[in-house]
């Protein structure tokens, strides 16, 4: 599903070169769950950014679903982007002025479905995080919790190949990041491919493999084939 | 498009929406009027006055001391001016299109009428008057010498031959050539009989729209006070030289009296339309001014809203958005608002229209300035928010992660 092979990221300015990414290669499978966990500024978020095509890499390879993304350019991207990756964001990342059916549309109109397609896409997923019955509501009606599950069903929407959650419950209470990260759970359960970005080792423990970053490599990859095994159908399907 | 979306979400921020709106919608109505005030204006300025503006200019000759004789000078001027080289016609008048006060009378189709029938600018000259002022006779003939007198504070009556507009004639008698009919300047006196039809004359007073194309010829020359004013037509490019010369002669031949008013016909124009010019400038600094404040709020507004939606930006594009479907987004927004600016408009700009007309008489502004208006604040729109949208559309979608 997900592959990079020796892929680093420099960041340049005219003073100074920092290597945020060094020969970092991980290979994710269909259907997994990994966690991908790090100290603060040990290249996390660089590793999600460029998996999620949201910056280019300096050098390496990188195959998202068979495609090289090598070379793209940016509305080839966007459009990858917008078919094979569902994005869970620490800050949620709602739309404020929309409501949550219109919060939840936003990819699929990017994506070019028709009215009904969108309509029966944006209800389904809606109702598979349990919010069907306030999709009229704007998202500071709701609690984190709840706002961390509209951008789960806007995330889903789309069927997207793989799921990549940058610290899911960073801003959520205790209560409310046990909610979030159950529907996590059950959404590999379902079949889903998950990345999910985390400085908790307690949320860490709770994926199928976890990859420990430091310093921009890989130091560790530890396997814990807990929850179910690899090839699962896609997230569409699974939803059917 | 994201109509629906992009107005739900404007629905939420109506402050804004309110005052933009408002402000397109008061830039529509000014803007749609102004220009209509404007062209309206400029079609007056542009009216012919009936006369050869290019070649002519105007002299007066005001006589001091007790043994200055007006007739006498008159006589001696017209004889020195017509002979002089480059002049083609010269004559005394009292008064002239453009020049805003002369004399007006009544014409009366009967002797028995209260009211008159129409008024009419009276110009008082001699038999070379159509030939100096370049007034085209249409239908008729000029004076005879002998049908020509003179008119002072004394004379009892109106001339029994007169010379017409053909708009003045129109009026008078709708449909029918004015030639040989007969019409009363003084129910009291004598009727005057139509000898000629002059093409087109303008009154003195050119805004008076009922009555600006009326005027009559008479037969007479003003021998009262010691004031003339001659009309001098010279040879077409001759026009700067001859005054010169006229200007000198005048004042050589006739030491008793001062020359003054030495003006181009296309100065009196200047000088009629000149309250007319600087109205125009000024609507013109108003539309402008008006164009460049809307577009200045919308490039603010804008710009707000692309510094306070960065992250959201950042999110659309990690959702799929291209930089083309930002740029569009902004576009969108603002075609929008805009819409509603002019929806409101469309409405002050013939509210507007109908409170001038009420209030200053003005025409009815034809339908397609509103339209046209529409268009032209639409684009302004599109291009004002332009760069804005641009800035936008390069937000990279990694700022969805960053903390900002």
């Amino acid at each position: 599903m997900l592959k990079m092979h020796h892929l680093s990221k420099v960041y340049r300015t005219h003073l100074i070169e920092t290597h945020a990414l060094r020969d970092f290669s991980i290979h994710v499978k269909n259907g997994e769950f990994v966690a991908v966990t790090g100290p603060s500024g040990s290249g996390k978020t660089t590793f999600l950014n460029i998996a999620g095509l949201l910056e280019e890499f300096s050098g390496g390879e990188y195959f998202l679903d068979g495609v090289d993304v090598r070379g793209m350019n940016d509305a080839a991207r966007s459009r990858l982007r917008n078919e094979k990756i569902g994005f869970i964001f620490q800050g949620f990342n709602l739309i404020p002025d929309l409501n949550l059916f219109d919060n939840v549309d936003v990819p699929l109109r990017y994506r070019g479905f028709n009215a009904a397609e969108r309509r029966r896409r944006i209800e389904q997923a809606l109702s598979r995080v349990g919010l069907s019955a306030r999709m009229k509501h704007y998202p500071s009606e709701l609690s984190g919790g709840q706002q961390q599950r509209v951008a789960i069903a806007r995330a889903l929407a789309g069927s997207p190949k793989i799921l990549l959650a940058d610290e899911p419950t960073g801003n959520l209470d205790t209560q409310m990041a046990r909610g979030v990260m159950q529907l996590l759970e059950e959404l590999h359960a379902e079949g889903a491919t998950i990345i999910m970005v985390t400085h908790d080792p307690e949320l860490a423990a709770r994926a199928q493999r976890n990859v420990h970053v430091i310093d921009g490599q890989v130091v560790d990859i530890q396997a814990e084939p807990r929850l179910r095994s690899v090839g699962a159908p896609p997230l569409q399907s699974a939803q059917a | 498009m994201e109509l629906r979306p992009i107005l739900s979400a404007l629905m939420r921020s109506r402050v804004a929406l309110v005052l933009l709106g408002l402000q397109i919608a008061l830039t529509l109505a000014i803007v749609c009027n102004s220009l209509f005030i404007i062209s309206e204006r400029a079609a007056l300025m542009e009216r012919p006055s009936g006369m050869n503006e290019a070649d002519t200019f105007i002299l007066a000759s005001i006589g001091f001391g007790a043994d200055f004789n007006l007739k006498n000078a008159i006589a001696d001027d017209l004889a020195m001016l017509r002979a002089l080289p480059g002049v083609v016609a010269a004559a005394p008048i009292n008064s002239l299109p453009m020049t805003n006060g002369g004399w007006s009378s009544g014409l009366s189709l009967t002797r028995e009428q209260k009211t008159s029938s129409a008024y009419s600018a009276m110009y008082f000259s001699d038999d070379q008057a159509l030939a100096a002022m370049g007034a085209q006779l249409i239908a008729g003939r000029l004076y005879r010498p002998e049908e020509l007198g003179e008119r002072t504070r004394k004379t009892a009556g109106w001339p029994p031959v007169i010379i017409i507009t053909r708009a003045l004639g129109h009026k008078l008698w709708p449909g029918q050539d004015p030639v040989g009919k007969t019409v009363w300047l003084d129910t009291e006196a004598e009727a005057s009989t139509v000898i000629g039809v002059i093409d087109r004359l303008q009154a003195p007073w050119v805004h008076n729209e009922e009555v600006v194309e009326f005027a009559t010829v008479l037969p007479e020359v003003i021998n009262e006070g010691a004031f003339t004013r001659y009309i001098i037509r010279a040879a077409p490019g001759q026009r700067d030289a001859v005054m010169k010369a006229a200007e000198a002669k005048l004042a050589e031949i006739n030491p008793s009296r001062i020359v003054r008013e030495g003006k181009t016909l296309e100065k009196v124009r200047a000088e009629a339309y000149a309250g007319d010019r600087a109205m125009m400038i000024i609507l013109g600094v108003v539309i402008a001014s008006l164009l460049v404040i809307t577009a200045l709020g919308i490039v603010g507004m804008a710009s707000f809203w692309v510094t306070l939606r960065t992250k959201q930006i950042g999110t659309r594009r990690a959702l799929g958005a291209t930089r083309g479907a930002i740029l569009r987004y902004f576009l969108a927004e603002n075609f929008v608002i805009t819409s509603i600016g002019l929806l409101l408009g469309t409405a002050l700009a013939y509210g507007f229209n109908v409170w001038l007309i009420r209030h200053y008489q003005t025409q009815a502004m034809p339908w397609y300035y509103v339209p046209v208006g529409c268009l032209s604040l639409w684009l302004l729109g599109q291009l004002a928010v332009l760069g804005p949208a641009r800035r936008a559309s390069r937000v990279p979608p990694a700022m969805a992660t960053r903390s900002v």
